[in-house]
């Protein structure tokens, strides 16, 4: 039976295909919207994750002070950071100004304490050479761009920090980002003069100020468990002021920025659906108008008033479905143009490509009709309570 | 043995417009038998409609009793009215008002749609009704694709699909040629024959001869003819 009130209802759709698809067309782009914006959205949710987990890894911890800014440092201790349970390594980047005395100049620079460990990242951050090569033995030294220049400093010529003397290896490719992907603000590599960590130490004695340190954990371990032990090792040795981030909080964090933003774009195209819903519900007052003698025909074969009312609900509800389903089509197909283009114009490296989850699929379907149904609630009933005799009189 | 089938008791009928008060019918007592056939004449505007319709359970009597099958339903609900039209009432009107989406066929099957019919039982037997009509090869037709009388034809065949116990037929002749209302004419007396109960409004003294009874209506009362 209501098997057969779906059919009456969808011919009376299909009497009039034109109108209905006029109808479903806010819904349609409404959906359409959505699918588009919560695909990209996701899609873009899984590049980042992917790209911070091939950078970080799940098994890092990295370590920074609480509050960013110039000078901001903190005390760490990598011997006993290495030591806790769980730890694979501890490495850190230092950083103080210093007096260089080069060839052809001196003057103050950044000296940064540089682990070599930290290669692994630094692939990442475009710390590439210019020429010469890498720190190989203490004494050794990597300028930045500008600072070579400035110094007249080339591979093999000798430089002083505060008074101690250097060997120059390397010198960097220009750097066009600010901190070179660092992270700490206000340090230029280009202004850097990159000593070894265990040199750096020699040159300032004392409590191992650090801009960040990165621990490695072995595999299997509990990630939190590890993450308190160098809580505790860092308030032991005085510092109260730092953050320890892992894997998951990077990409929660991420998540919670992307899909904030996605909920508040979805939300505003969700709104052009309820806008497209008024669209059905006119349309379905329409066609009662329209049909009055109709529906008072089916009353005098004894429909009862519901059944008028079913047949009217799905009516609405189906070029709700329908817009749905054709926006859901749209949106997808919009989505890929968009990331596809975005991908070539960027030239990124990982392009993002929409995800489609069975959620946002079910979702959009069930949403849309829904709002088709909702939006034939009213015109329905006032086809279900029509008094059969003025309906069959209506001209 | 004449059991009443649907019978009236001091019925009458107001319509308000606005303010306006239009009685059309002013206190009709009538029973109308298992059986019988019935005719209803009168001028226009003399209240034939409105007391085909009460007798359908299609409208309200506004004071007065209905009662269906000796049962009073004067305060049932709408939907238990409509239950009993469709089981047991077929209507035939002037304008035929077959539904214009739907093929012949699927006109025919409507009533039982809404009864709950199977759908293979029902289009089994919409279609043998059509056939006996001489409709079989009209089936899939539209409403627009048929002649008056067949639209007419097709109607009957509606109001005769849930094997109703009595068939209304508002003016069924009014709309057509004097051939083809003949042949409808034909076919209700048919029916009649076969023992169904009818009541037909209708102008025309002629048509109105294929009923053993003729009522006469006039200002909305039974002015000749009454039991
Ligand atoms: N829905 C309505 N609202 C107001 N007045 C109505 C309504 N239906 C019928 N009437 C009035 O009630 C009276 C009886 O109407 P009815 O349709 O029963 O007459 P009838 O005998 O069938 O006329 P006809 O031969 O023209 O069909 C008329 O005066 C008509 O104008
Ligand atoms: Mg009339």
């Amino acid at each position: 039976m209501t098997r057969d009130l779906f059919r009456l209802a969808l011919r009376n759709i299909g009497h009039r295909r034109l109108r209905s698809w006029l109808t479903v067309i806010g819904i349609l782009i409404g959906t359409a919207a959505v699918v588009a914006l919560i695909s990209i959205g996701q899609g873009l949710q899984r590049t980042i994750t992917g790209q911070v987990e091939r950078i970080v890894g799940f098994n890092t911890l990295i370590i920074s002070p609480r509050t960013q800014g110039l000078g901001q440092r903190i005390r760490v201790d990598l011997g006993r950071l290495r030591a806790v349970p769980g730890v694979k390594s501890a490495m850190a980047l230092r950083a103080e100004t210093a007096y260089i005395e080069g060839p052809g100049g001196k003057a103050f620079y950044n000296v940064l304490g540089y682990d070599p460990a930290m290669d692994e990242f630094t692939a990442e951050f475009n710390l590439t050479l210019a020429s010469g090569g890498r720190m190989t033995a203490p004494g050794q030294a990597i300028l930045g761009s500008r600072a070579a220049r400035e110094l007249a400093a080339q591979v093999g010529s000798n430089l002083t920090v505060d008074g101690k003397p250097f060997t120059v290896v390397g010198v960097l490719l220009q750097q066009t980002r600010q901190t070179g992907g660092f992270g700490s603000p206000g340090i230029s590599l280009n202004d850097a003069v990159i000593v070894s960590y265990e040199d750096f130490g020699a040159l300032y004695p004392g409590p191992e100020l650090a801009l960040f340190a990165i621990v490695r954990l072995q595999d299997k371990v509990v990630v939190d468990t590890v993450k308190e032990e160098v809580r505790a090792v860092l308030r032991a040795g005085g510092e109260r002021n730092a953050s320890i981030i892992d894997f998951e909080d990077l990409t929660q964090r991420i998540r919670s920025v992307v899909s904030g933003v996605q909920a508040f774009l979805a939300g505003i195209a969700g709104i052009s659906i309820l806008v497209g819903g008024i669209g059905v519900m006119n349309t379905m007052f329409m066609a009662v108008l329209e049909r009055t003698r109709e529906i008072g025909v089916m009353k005098a074969v004894g429909a009862k008033g519901w059944q008028v009312l079913l047949v009217y609900l799905f009516e609405s509800g189906l070029m709700g479905l329908g817009g749905g389903a054709l926006g859901l089509v749209f949106g997808l197909g919009a989505a890929i143009a968009a990331t596809t283009i975005v991908s070539r114009l960027y030239q990124v490296q990982n392009p993002i490509t929409p995800a489609l989850s069975v959620g946002l699929i079910f979702g959009a379907l069930l949403f849309s009709f829904v709002v088709g149904a909702l939006s034939g609630v009213l015109p329905a009933r006032r086809a279900a309570q029509l008094p059969p005799v003025e309906a069959l009189r209506y001209e | 043995m004449s059991e009443v089938l649907v019978r009236l008791e001091k019925v009458t009928k107001v319509y308000r417009l606005g303010e306006v008060e239009v009685p059309a019918l002013r206190g009709v007592d009538l029973a109308v038998e298992r059986g019988h056939s019935l005719a209803l004449m009168g001028r226009s505007g003399s209240g034939k409609s409105t007391l085909l319709h009460i007798l359908g359970l299609l409208d309200r009597a506004t004071t007065g009793r209905v009662l269906w099958d000796g049962q009073d339903v004067t305060g049932f609900r709408a939907d238990r009215l409509a239950e009993l039209r469709g089981r047991h009432i077929g209507f035939v009107f002037q304008t035929f008002n077959l539904v214009p989406t739907l093929t012949a066929w699927e006109n025919v099957e409507l009533p039982l749609v809404f009864l709950g019919v199977p759908g293979r039982e029902r289009r089994g037997r919409a279609q043998a009704i059509l056939e006996q009509l001489g409709l079989g090869q009209r089936l899939r037709h539209g409403p627009h694709q048929l002649s008056g009388g067949e639209q007419q034809r097709v109607a009957i065949a509606r109001a005769l699909a849930p094997n109703p116990d009595l068939i209304l037929a508002d003016e069924p002749t009014g709309n057509l040629d004097s051939a083809s209302g003949q042949e409808i004419l034909k076919l209700l007396s048919d029916l009649h024959r076969q023992g169904r109960t009818l009541v037909m409004v209708t102008h025309d003294a002629e048509a109105a001869q294929i009923a053993e009874r003729v009522l006469r209506l006039r200002d909305g009362m039974i002015a000749e003819g009454a039991p």
